[in-house]
């Protein structure tokens, strides 16, 4: 982590490090990190195909909630912690009241939420509508029991750069649950990180629409940790379901990694993600990784890119359905596959509008 | 005439399948189209559907109209039905509400009034019914997880409901067992009607004893080759097509 940087920040590094500077305290550990790394950029394997340097010019405006210190920055020493979160830190505030009692709670904008659930159903609502500019929040969640929900619906301008992560831990008996509705922007890289531990149960699904010029990057961690120091439980459960649909100059990414301890017998983990290229020059880049050091446990990945179904799309015209009402049914079908069942009928209603918003402003 | 084809040629890249058909249904007329594997009998309710991935020259008409200029759903609304050898799964897509999409979308392109969702439900159960279906059929993705029969009940279910004026039903008799059969050959009988034609596309002379035909085509290597009554149908299942596919050869 400490090599020296070979090449000077670019200009949208420069910009971005004047903003984190005037925040004194707020931003120097994420001043430090871009000092020393830089932003992520095609080089580096995790982010090969979302390259934030080039995203970011000197005229991007940096969304920073907080006010401008007095103070000058302290010098810190760079931390190992991942970019997004040194950023939402730096630049956006916390918003966690209430977020412990349970219940249903919405929540618009970034900002930085820590959530503890240990009973019950929690169900948090993230919309995220940004616009031109970077903006960066994060998510901290810990699920000793009961269940989270958490859904995240990212949209806005095509000139806003979104940067999210969430650190999740789910514990024995804890459920967590996530569905994340994305429509990219310049570039939008939404991470989710999760410790998975003995008896947890984790739902990760996600179905993102890019049109031209729009970015969406899923990236997801989940590690299986085992039984845990005081527990007996084995057996974690991660089903992750991920799909994806990119027009012409659209550009999906997902990468999704699930690494299984040693120590992490009895885990069934099973992660698909398939993508539709709807037009010539829409692109879809996937990595699926499974990493097992357990010999007992079920994982099962499959990853599938394509086109729509020809003999589908002839079958359903010829019951008399216009092409594009056809084409717009298949992918619906296509996409809702991903929304968990457990989510309220209202915010189904929600999701599936959108997504036939997006199909029907493109298809006009 | 209903139905008007005229030295149809259809073709896929190197391989002619349709050489020069020539056949005519009158409304009110059932017609069967029988022919031994490869005759061309798919390609042709294929063409006649709309599909594009032929090579087509020469003509057919419904009601004195083209239909090779027509889209497949331009077809559908003109009342052409075609039901298919191998209904299509769609996952996600609930066999009632694709329905409803579709009888909704080709009552506004004949500028009808639509129907509201409690005629529609009504209309489809009771066609159901007669299919011996269940409901929950109905609400299942449609044709996701049904067996060859469910599925050819569920096509008879459409053209129940669609009520078109020219239905080509390509092997519906495939993969049916008896019971299924008798209860797929009433629904055909039920629509039997002075304004409407048929074209039964088959393998086996077994369907023609429930669904008399008015005239029985031979279709061997991409023409009709023969015509005759109902009879024929009983000497092809005596005989075979082995006498035509000399000839053809």
């Amino acid at each position: 982590m400490s090599a020296i940087r070979a090449i000077k920040p670019s200009g949208g590094e420069q910009m971005l490090l004047k903003t984190l500077d005037s925040l004194g305290a707020c931003g120097a550990s994420a001043a430090a990190l871009v000092r020393e790394s830089g932003l992520p950029n095609r080089r580096v394997e995790e982010w090969r195909w979302s390259d934030l340097r080039s995203a970011v010019d000197s005229d991007t405006p940096i969304v920073s909630l907080h006010d401008h210190a007095h103070e000058p920055a302290p010098a810190v020493t760079p931390s190992d912690a991942p970019i997004i979160r040194e950023l939402a830190e730096a630049l956006s505030l916390d918003d966690s009241e209430g977020l412990d009692t349970g219940g249903l709670h919405e929540r618009d904008g970034q900002a930085n939420r820590v959530v503890a659930v240990k009973s019950g159903h929690t169900v948090l609502i993230e919309r995220i509508n940004a616009a031109r500019g970077l903006s960066a929040g994060s998510l901290n969640a810990m699920v000793r029991g009961g269940k989270l929900t958490r859904v995240l619906i990212q949209d806005g301008s095509s000139d806003s750069i979104v940067l999210n992560r969430a650190d999740v831990v789910v514990g024995p008996g804890g459920a967590y649950e996530q569905f994340v509705l994305s429509f990219g922007g310049k570039l939008a890289r939404l991470e989710t990180n999760v410790s998975l531990w003995g008896g947890g149960q984790l739902t990760l699904n996600a179905a993102y629409l890019v049109s031209g010029g729009r970015h969406c990057d899923l990236t997801s961690i989940v590690t299986a940790e085992g039984p845990g120091r005081n527990a007996e439980v084995q057996g974690a459960n991660c089903n992750q379901v991920i799909k994806g649909v990119a027009r012409a100059g659209g550009r999906g990414v997902f990468q999704g990694k699930i690494l299984v301890q040693r120590a992490a017998q009895k885990t069934d983990a099973r992660q698909h993600h398939q993508a539709l290229l709807l037009e010539d020059g829409a692109e879809i880049f996937a990595k699926p990784e499974l990493q097992i050091y357990a010999d007992d446990v079920q994982c099962a990945h499959g990853n599938a890119i394509g086109a729509l179904d020809d003999d589908a799309l002839f079958y359903i015209r010829s019951r008399g359905v216009a092409e594009i009402e056809a084409r717009a049914m298949l992918i619906e079908a296509f996409l809702t596959e991903a929304i968990p069942e457990s989510l309220s009928d209202e915010l189904c209603t929600e999701i599936v509008d959108r997504m036939n918003a997006w199909l029907a402003e493109k298809s006009a | 005439m209903m139905l008007d084809i005229r030295d149809l040629h259809a073709a896929i890249p190197g391989r002619e399948i349709l050489k020069g058909l020539t056949l005519s249904i009158p409304a009110g007329q059932v017609h069967a189209i029988m022919g031994p594997n490869g005759a061309g009998k798919s390609t042709l309710s294929q063409v006649l559907a709309g599909r594009a991935d032929y090579e087509i020259t020469g003509e057919a008409l419904m009601d004195g109209e083209s239909l090779l200029p027509l889209t497949p759903e331009e077809r559908a609304s003109k009342g052409l039905f075609m039901s298919f050898q191998y209904p299509l799964e769609l996952p996600g897509v609930p066999a009632m509400t694709f329905v409803r999409t579709a009888l909704n979308s080709q009552k506004r392109a004949r500028g009808e009034a639509e129907l509201s969702p409690g005629e529609f439900l009504k209309k489809a159960r009771e066609a159901a019914k007669r299919l011996a279906m269940s409901d929950d059929m109905l609400r299942r993705a449609l044709n996701v997880g049904f067996s060859g029969g469910e599925k050819k009940r569920m096509e008879m279910l459409q053209m129940a409901m669609f009520e078109p004026r020219l239905a080509i039903l390509d092997e519906t008799d495939s993969g049916l067992d008896i019971d299924a059969l008798r209860v797929v050959s009433e629904s055909i009988n039920a629509l039997r009607s002075p304004q409407r034609a048929m074209l039964l596309i088959t393998h086996y002379e077994r369907l023609l004893e429930y669904v008399k035909p008015d005239q029985v085509h031979v279709l061997v290597d991409g023409r009709i080759v023969d015509s005759g009554g109902p009879d024929l149908a009983q000497k092809l299942e005596a005989e075979g097509y082995d006498r035509y596919q000399k000839a053809a050869a």
